[in-house]
């Protein structure tokens, strides 16, 4: 793909997000003259960007928004909940081009007819013309930030550190609330530059001058961060306005400046950090080649076998920092990923007629590259089926005394090596009989079995491939992928889905995923002779049970552990081979479709770290293989998929 | 704070409130050449800053308070070539 436009699909998303957060402030505060300010840069740039491309539809709607948030920035009109809802129906848009530049290299033929339409009704832009442009890129973007850092060029060129300029217009009456503004500012952090000013241009004559009006205005240039401006501030929010001028910025140019101080962030290629990722797979491999050459250098010199050991530990503390640097470096926010959704809900709630309310929170969280490029599409999935299937019709929520708004919620959070990710909503929630009508109308199980199930069980027959609860068919849930594709998916990420639901109140999907995704915990396995790893995260225990423990049941065997009858597997056997029967029998106990099944294998071997390569080749075909993996004595090993085994 | 009148010269002293804005404008609408003594005040309220910064009378001395000491000092004795008021 071209560069530019590579470029431009991270950085357009970034700013249709930084736009969206702006308004999302703006949507409860429209006066707040910070948020405009950020909106208006998140589309100014966006506008910019646009040109490189042939995108002349989508460079018309940034201009009506931007010049929207001008007018609203300037002071002539506040923002009114129209013009909030205009600028996020833009933004909407323009992330759906965004979206379809990168599917299919160019946005559709309706383009302009839909820029059209969103512009009708807008404050009259004017038109782009190329000269235009350029006066309005040569003009700084605030005419008291031009005027400050003419006054300050000296210390502002002198800052060797990214600056930021401040603008405090305290109201004419803070006086008799008793503010002193100047005791404020003196609290500035940083504060390199002041200026106090008359509001409107001169000092009032000795005459006229009303000694307790607050007539003044101050600027200055700090050191510190905007955060820390924005706090000294955060009294008289809508009183100042902020610019961040980047390290030994241009003072002319202070649009550019705008930009967020982020000289220090390097963009780099994700597939170079993939592949220094899957260098340090290979290390930690290496490296785990020296436990068993410590274990053979025992038998001849136990001296020699102690250093070899000290040698091993030392390495494999250092591959284990580099192994956690260069997660840390894979490790980006959810944010970018999860602002994709509240458009879409928009769009599928419009789709459906079904108003909903959807609130995002964690989405700071950082996870693994890998994981946040592969979540989005269970997500979305889950979201149209709560959208769809959960949340009841407008009558049927009135009757129930719900608000009228159907709530969705996605709340993300770092449970230790894991995140967990909630998306609850307030509908009707999954009733369980009818789950197993289904289930049993489309042969996915017997009736018998059905009605046997528990509760979780019951449940995880959605996931069941296959299933579908919608008596009809929507355009939205059911295009033939079922909830199926949604575990699939997860357990591609090596997670898992769970589901609590109260029918009447609602549900709640819960996925989990491994924030890290490097390396997998494998349980090393003896079957047949041969050795296999397990994906720990598809073990829930180990047990060692004794002949009399293993009861007959039908054609197969069980076992009672922790008060369950589990039904017991011979792992040899499901890979097409014969186990040594020997006892006591050693049983790996997984689950299936929410329900323990334990595997039989002949050992259990040592646990290891490994990197995991997805299968190739003929491999690729089978489902139960997960990938290999190299041992540390250079052997490969087969990972298998036992969730795909037992299914 | 305290505002003194002394002949020619207005003593400013310790720390300031809005209410100091009052006498020191009468004063210095009385008589505009009248000096500012800050030498003995800690802080001033924005209030007299702004009075000061509008009529522009001589200056003596500089508040304590080191922030105003600093940064609002020079901006009050900076006559003439003083910040240029946008507009």
């Amino acid at each position: 793909m071209d560069e530019l436009l590579e470029q431009f699909l991270v950085e357009g998303r970034e700013l249709v997000a930084a736009a969206h957060e702006a308004l999302a402030v703006l949507t409860g505060d429209p006066a707040n003259a910070d948020a405009v300010d950020r909106a208006f840069r998140a589309f100014h740039t966006l506008k910019g960007s646009v040109t490189l491309f042939d995108l002349k539809p989508a460079e018309h709607i940034l201009h009506a928004g931007e010049d929207l948030l001008d007018r609203a920035r300037k002071g002539a009109a506040g923002l009114s909940s129209g013009d909030i809802a205009r600028l996020i129906a833009i933004l909407d848009q323009i992330d759906r081009w965004i979206d379809a530049l990168e599917r299919e290299g160019e946005i559709e033929a309706g383009a302009a007819g839909i820029a059209e339409r969103l512009l009708i009704g807008a404050p009259r832009a004017q038109a782009i013309t190329p000269a235009d442009d350029e006066q309005q890129a040569s003009t700084p973007a605030e005419p008291w930030l031009a005027a400050l850092l003419e006054r300050r060029a000296a210390v502002v060129a002198q800052g060797e550190d990214a600056l930021v300029a401040f603008r405090y217009a305290p109201d004419r009456d803070a006086f008799f609330r008793g503010e002193d503004p100047l005791a404020l500012v003196g609290g500035v952090p940083g504060l390199i530059a002041l200026d106090i000013l008359p509001p409107d241009g001169h000092w009032p004559a000795a005459d006229a001058i009303e000694p307790f009006e607050c007539g003044m205005v101050i600027e200055g240039v700090s050191a510190a961060t905007p955060d820390a401006l924005r706090q000294s501030f955060r009294l008289v929010p809508d009183q100042v306005r902020f610019h961040s001028l980047a390290a030994r910025a241009q003072p002319a140019k202070g649009d550019d400046s705008g930009l967020p101080l982020a000289a220090s962030v390097l963009r780099v290629d994700a597939r170079r950090v993939d592949a220094l990722a899957d260098d340090v797979g290979e290390l930690i491999v290496a490296a785990n080649a020296f436990a068993p050459l410590g274990d053979r250098a025992e038998a001849l010199d136990a001296g020699f076998a102690l250093d070899i050991r000290a040698a091993q530990a030392g390495l494999e503390r250092a591959v284990g920092r580099l192994s956690r640097s260069v997660s840390a470096v894979r490790l980006i926010s959810l944010a970018p990923t999860l602002a994709r959704l509240p458009r879409m809900v928009r769009e599928i709630a419009d789709g459906l007629g079904k108003p909903v309310d959807f609130a995002v929170s964690g989405e700071q969280v950082e996870v693994d590259k890998q994981i946040a490029d592969g979540l989005f599409e269970p997500l979305l999935h889950l979201v149209r089926n709560a959208i769809d299937h959960g949340i009841e019709d407008a009558a049927t929520r009135a009757r129930s005394g719900k608000p009228a708004n159907g709530q969705l919620a996605l709340a993300v959070a770092r449970d230790g090596d894991d995140i967990l990710m909630s998306l609850s909503d307030d509908g009707a929630g999954i009733d369980r009989a009818r789950v197993r009508d289904v289930a049993v109308a489309r042969g996915l199980i017997e009736r018998e079995a059905a009605d046997a199930l528990s509760d979780a069980g019951t449940l995880a027959l959605i996931f069941a491939p296959g299933f579908s609860t919608a008596a009809a068919v929507t355009g939205v849930s059911g295009r033939g992928v079922g909830m199926d594709a949604v575990q699939a998916a997860v357990e591609r990420l090596r997670g898992g889905v769970e589901i609590e639901s109260v029918p009447g109140h609602g549900t709640r999907f819960q996925l989990r995923l491994p924030a890290n995704a490097i390396t997998t915990r494998l349980l090393v396995v003896e079957v047949a002779r041969d050795r296999y790893g397990v994906p720990f995260d598809q073990i829930s225990e180990t047990v060692r049970v004794g002949a009399d423990r293993l009861i007959p049941l039908g054609t197969g065997t069980a076992c009672v552990l922790r008060d369950r009858t589990v039904p017991v597997l011979s792992l040899a056997g499901l890979l097409g081979m014969a186990d040594d029967g020997g006892f006591p029998a050693k049983l790996l106990v997984t689950r299936a479709g929410g329900e323990p099944v334990a595997l039989r294998v002949d050992g259990f071997h040592e646990r290891l770290d490994a990197m995991v390569r997805p299968p190739s080749g003929l491999l690729a075909g089978l489902p139960m293989v997960r990938g290999t993996t190299v041992t540390g004595d250079g052997a490969v090993l087969l990972v298998l998929n036992i969730s795909e085994l037992v299914a | 704070m305290s505002v003194r009148i002394a002949g020619s010269t207005i003593h400013v002293e310790g720390n300031g409130l809005v209410e100091d804005a009052e006498p020191i404008l009468v004063a210095l609408q009385a008589d505009p050449k009248r000096i500012v003594d800050l030498s003995r005040a800690a802080k001033l309220h924005s209030a007299t800053i702004r009075l000061l910064l509008a009529l522009r009378p001589r200056i003596v001395g500089a508040p304590s308070d080191p922030f105003q000491a600093e940064h609002v000092a020079p901006l009050l004795i900076s006559n003439g070539d003083g910040p240029v008021p946008f507009g």
